[in-house]
Parts: C-alpha cells; sequence; structure tokens
C-alpha cells in the first residue's frame, strides 16, 4: 500500500498544528506593533512610531515566510483571525516594556517549536527554524536596548524627546 | 459491503469497524469512505478535510443542546461533491472510522519508514 500520507506532505499533524500556531502569533505580533505605532504617532513620538511601523512590517515578512513553508511542504496553511490587540498604553515606557514582552514570548515560542520538531525527528523544519532563532537574537536586542535607553537617558524634561530620537539608532551587529 | 460489489479497482483496506470502512486506492491515489450506505470518493487533502470537519464537532454540546436542529450536524467538506446529514450516534461512528483510518495511515508510513526506505 502507497504511502499517501507522506505523499501528501512532509509535515506531521502535530507540527503543522505548531507552525499555524506561530503564524497566527507573528500576525498577532505585527498588529501589536501596528497598534504600538499608532499610539506612538498620536503622541507625538514620530521616530518609534516608524520604529514600530518597520516591526509590524518586519513580524508580518516573518508570518508570510513560516506560511509559504507549510505550503511548500505540502502542508495547509491557515489565514489567521487576529483579536484583541492592545491599542492603548499607559506611558511610553509601557509601550516598549510590552515590545520586549512580545519578543520573549515569540522566542520561547519557536524554542518550543524546535524542541517539538526534535522530538518528531523533523530536521527540516529545525532547519527552517534555525533562521527565526538567530532572528530573535536582533529581535531581543533591539527590544532590551530601547528599554535601557529609559534608564540611561531618564524620562524627565526633555528625556522622552530624546529616546524617541535614540530609537532609529539601535542597530545589532 | 457496496464498494467491493460496484468497482473493479483494487482497494486496500485501512480500516474497517462495524459501521463502515475506509479504503484506498494506489491507483487514483484517494480514498474511499464506506459510511452509512454510500461509497464516496476523497482525494487526499478532502479526506482530511472531513476528518478535521466531523473532529470539530463536539458531541457533548450537541447532546446537551434541546434545539431540534442539533439533532443532526451537516458535514460538507469543501471541494468535496457530497456531503453528510449525521446523528449523534453517526457523527461518533464517523469519528471512530476516520480516526482509525488515522492511525492506520500513520502506522503504514512508520513501516514504510522503517523497512522499506531506510534500507534501500
Amino acid at each position: 500500500m502507497k504511502d499517501l500520507l507522506r505523499l501528501k506532505t512532509s509535515l506531521t499533524e502535530e507540527i503543522e498544528a505548531v507552525l499555524n500556531d506561530q503564524i497566527r502569533k507573528e500576525a498577532h505580533s505585527s498588529a501589536l506593533y501596528l497598534a504600538m505605532a499608532s499610539w506612538c504617532d498620536r503622541n507625538g513620538f514620530d521616530n518609534s512610531a516608524d520604529h514600530f511601523y518597520k516591526q509590524s512590517d518586519e513580524e508580518r515578512q516573518h508570518m508570510l515566510k513560516i506560511f509559504k513553508y507549510v505550503l511548500d511542504l505540502g502542508g495547509t496553511a491557515v489565514s489567521p483571525t487576529i483579536l484583541d490587540v492592545k491599542f492603548e498604553f499607559n506611558s511610553f515606557r509601557e509601550v516598549f516594556e510590552e515590545a520586549l514582552e512580545q519578543e520573549v514570548l515569540i522566542t520561547q515560542s519557536i524554542n518550543n517549536i524546535v524542541d517539538k520538531c526534535h522530538k518528531a525527528k523533523d530536521y527540516m523544519t529545525v532547519e527552517f527554524m534555525n533562521w527565526f532563532l538567530n532572528e530573535q537574537k536582533e529581535e531581543e536586542y533591539v527590544a532590551r536596548r530601547a528599554l535601557e535607553l529609559f534608564d540611561v537617558i531618564g524620562e524627565e524634561g526633555t528625556g522622552r524627546w530624546e529616546i524617541d530620537h535614540q530609537i532609529p539608532k539601535i542597530k545589532y551587529e | 459491503m457496496i464498494l467491493k460489489e460496484k468497482r473493479n479497482t483494487i482497494l486496500e483496506e485501512v480500516f474497517r469497524t462495524e459501521a463502515g470502512c475506509v479504503y484506498q486506492s494506489d491507483v487514483e491515489n484517494c480514498f474511499y469512505v464506506d459510511f452509512g450506505g454510500r461509497a464516496i470518493k476523497f482525494s487526499i487533502l478532502c479526506f482530511f478535510r472531513l476528518k478535521t470537519l466531523v473532529d470539530k464537532v463536539n458531541l457533548p454540546d450537541m447532546a446537551a443542546c434541546p434545539e431540534r436542529s442539533s439533532d443532526i450536524e451537516i458535514i460538507s467538506p469543501c471541494a468535496c461533491e457530497h456531503c453528510y446529514v449525521l446523528t449523534l450516534a453517526e457523527i461518533a461512528a464517523l469519528k471512530e472510522l476516520l480516526a482509525g483510518a488515522k492511525v492506520m495511515l500513520e502506522l503504514n508510513s512508520i513501516l514504510k519508514e522503517r523497512l522499506c526506505r531506510l534500507v534501500k
């Protein structure tokens, strides 16, 4: 009897499900960053707004990368529904705290996927997810550095204005 | 079962219960689900779509709901010409049949990997 299951897709049901879940998380990140961009724009932090617009685009690209991978391997990629995106924040600092928290959540989620792939001996997906692990180094670095600016510069006086001007200069090299 | 009387295609039995049977056709690369007095052909994708739809039906909720419309469920997989109109008991039976078939397909996959592909 032919192995129709394997001929259809290289992904197991479990791995396909966790990848679709990651697609949803990346889409949620993209929407959350867009909400942060909106908040920054509304409150006069133009550079930070630009930073979050870029972050939002990046997260969408990450989502599409996984989306296409699932399809390339014969799986079914599900276009996610995004609900309950937080769009109000108590302070400028809270925006960046949430951004870092979101990146930590994504890193943990990717680690869990890699862990499941090892257990399922799906080394193709492990190899694919390695790109995301490397990307998370940069994402967490940028988010952490941005938050550190609040302590280094301070928020008093023109502090927040200065922080907003330093945000685009953060680079991971 | 009705399927064997009607077809000449060589079909391999994947899984059988008292309520029905799932066959695989290696020639057509598809499955036949013989259930509820009908044998329906499903492409690989449609077969798994059917399983997802059937799995989504919440039997306890269906049993607890007093509305008459909740006595039956219409299962209509996309891109498939057929649909099922099933009672609670029939859905339970179809769930069991498809779940069993899935396990057998996974077992076949493991056997092919361990016994055929690895020794070549």
